[in-house]
């Protein structure tokens, strides 16, 4: 069977090498100005910084130089210290996380195929979710104790929240005429999940995944400044204790460079697998 | 018991609508041999999509009866195919594990499901396509794929609501061809819902008319021309401008001086 009296077509990636590698220096060249542009910021605060501590502007038991506070850094990751104290804190994301994702992942599942569920449980999840973090701890440690599953609760409610109501959002926003198909052509239950329903809400999924993960992280220090003994935000409150504020601000330096770490891998593995939205370059 | 495949009985569907209940389709019966090639034209929103959507078992809130072989079809089932007005690719899937998905369920092996999914794109001209995804193709070319799916699995009955009206004029005359030689070569029978009566001429043995509001048979018209059929003969021409002269578009004889050239009613298309 030919083709031939069809019109000719382009074909759908371009085999023109030249313009390809033309395309790839222009993605590149964005790619880095943005990591500059990106930089420009911080680079700023640090100079500020720099001169402040410099000329005595703020008191040096107050604010300890950008250079101390690099020093001070690379002392604890070097003593070991910060590491130990850091894969603490990784762990009881990791945790909280995992529980999160289980229980996220089935509410939101639930609440998202019925509009019954939804009836039942939406309220109450929504006013459990409304009491923050910080009005958690209390109650928790009444029930609880002070130790690792209060922790561990807490982040992974704060994960748990965003997680449900997006894999939620993913479900119901699946289009009908997606479904039709899947009748006309009498998928199974579990060809519906992994055909269908999976990859139709996986963009919605990876909102969830992103936020929760965030919220893990954030919830985490909140947590171990105010009730650990270990942990990198306990490590923050040891320091601010002995007023060793180089310590303080070392530690604030790790938390947000591991929050932005944790993001963009996220982010990575979301333009990998959603490739089908659009190609990156 | 009958010599029917598909039998349309009675059969009347009523939309809850905002306000006051929708009445889209009235008194429908139809009677559609095997191996059949029926189209349906009328003007837009005269039920012609609620029709095929209750024939592949989408609807299932209708009265009358739909029988297929003389039993009542119940939902959905892979003898029955429907290749949608929109093309409905899924964006996760590359063309040809979008083809594929009418394979699914099919009784094949995996190297017949390739063999098969690679023939059909070939034939709607897609030959090279197979690892693109759908935002990479145009509108035309995601609509071939979407009929490359309807066929591949060769369903007894086969749907089709609009499926060339998005393609340029070769493309839409080359796979009417290829439908032709298909329905031909493998008794396929087939319902085409079409805007477009040339087309509706050309490959139907019968064109039903329906009038809108509520969505009404207004005539059916046989097309005793043998196949292929050429788009120029007197007959053809004959038939087309019958049913052109139903949607009421045209003037009327009397008013027309008697001197004036014969016209076809494809002149008139453009006020269509
Ligand atoms: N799910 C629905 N609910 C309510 N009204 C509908 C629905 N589907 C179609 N209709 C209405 O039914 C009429 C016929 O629609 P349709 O079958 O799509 O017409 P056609 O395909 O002939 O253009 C239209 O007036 C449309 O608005
Ligand atoms: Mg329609």
């Amino acid at each position: 069977m030919s083709s031939t009296d069809t019109l000719p077509l382009p074909l759908p990636h371009s085999r023109n090498l030249a313009a390809r590698s033309l395309r790839w220096r222009q993605a590149v060249l964005a790619r880095l100005r943005d990591s500059a542009l990106a930089l420009l910021l911080p680079a700023a605060i640090v100079l500020l910084w720099h001169l402040a501590a410099r000329h005595g502007w703020v008191a040096a038991q107050i604010l300890p130089a950008p250079e101390q506070v690099a020093l001070t850094l690379f002392e604890l990751w070097d003593s070991g210290e910060l590491w130990a104290n850091l894969s603490i804190s990784l762990g009881r994301v990791a945790w909280g996380f995992s529980a999160a994702l289980l229980i996220g992942t089935a509410l939101g599942v639930a609440m998202g195929l019925s509009k019954t569920a939804e009836a039942y449980l939406y309220p109450s999840f929504k006013a459990l979710s409304e009491i923050p973090v910080l009005g958690w701890i209390p109650l928790l440690i009444m029930l609880v104790g002070i130790g690792e599953a209060m922790k561990i609760l807490i982040i992974a409610k704060a994960a748990a929240v965003p997680i449900t109501i997006n894999t939620q959002q993913g479900i119901r926003n699946i289009p009908a005429n997606f479904l039709e198909v899947a009748r006309v052509y009498r998928f199974t239950p579990r060809q519906l999940w992994l055909k269908v329903v999976f990859p139709a809400s996986l963009p919605s999924l990876f909102n969830g995944l992103r936020y929760g993960l965030t919220n893990a992280w954030l919830s985490l220090v909140t947590v171990e400044l105010l009730a650990s003994s270990e942990g990198i935000g306990y490590q923050m409150v040891w320091g601010r204790q002995l007023f060793q504020l180089d310590v303080v601000m070392a530690c604030m330096v790790v938390i947000g460079l591991v929050g932005l770490a944790i993001d963009r891998l996220l982010q990575l593995a979301e333009t990998f697998l959603l490739r089908w939205r659009r190609s990156a370059f | 018991m009958t010599d029917s495949k598909l039998r349309v009985r009675a059969v009347a569907k009523t939309y809850p609508g905002q306000d006051a209940p929708l009445q889209v389709l009235q008194d429908i019966h139809l009677d559609i041999r095997p191996g059949e090639f029926l189209s349906i034209v009328g003007s837009s929103g005269c039920g012609k999509s609620t029709l095929l959507r209750l024939i592949v078992g989408l609807e299932n809130d209708y009265q009358g009866e739909i029988l297929l072989d003389g039993q009542r079809i119940t939902g959905t089932g892979l003898e029955r195919g429907i290749v949608f007005q929109e093309h409905r690719l899924f964006p996760w899937l590359t063309v040809a594990q979008n083809v594929g998905l009418a394979l699914e369920n099919a009784t094949l092996s995996e190297a017949d499901k390739q063999r098969t999914i690679a023939e059909h794109l070939d034939l709607v001209g897609l030959r090279g396509f197979e690892s693109a995804y759908p935002y990479q193709l145009s509108g035309g070319m995601s609509q071939r794929v979407a009929i490359a799916r309807g066929l591949v699995n060769r369903p007894e009955v086969l749907l089709l609501d609009e499926p060339f009206g998005a393609l340029d004029a070769l493309t839409r005359a080359t796979l009417q061809d290829e439908l032709r030689r298909i329905w031909q070569a493998e008794g396929i029978t087939m319902i085409l819902v079409t805007h477009d009566v040339e087309e509706a001429v050309y490959l139907s043995d019968r064109v039903v008319v329906l009038e809108p509001r509520p969505g009404r048979i207004k005539r059916i018209v046989e097309v005793d021309l043998p196949q292929p059929r050429q788009r120029t003969d007197a007959a053809f021409v004959a038939i087309k401008d019958d049913v052109l002269s139903d949607f009421g578009q045209l003037p009327r004889p009397s008013l027309l001086p008697t001197s004036w050239p014969a016209r076809s009613a494809a002149d008139y298309l453009f006020a269509l």
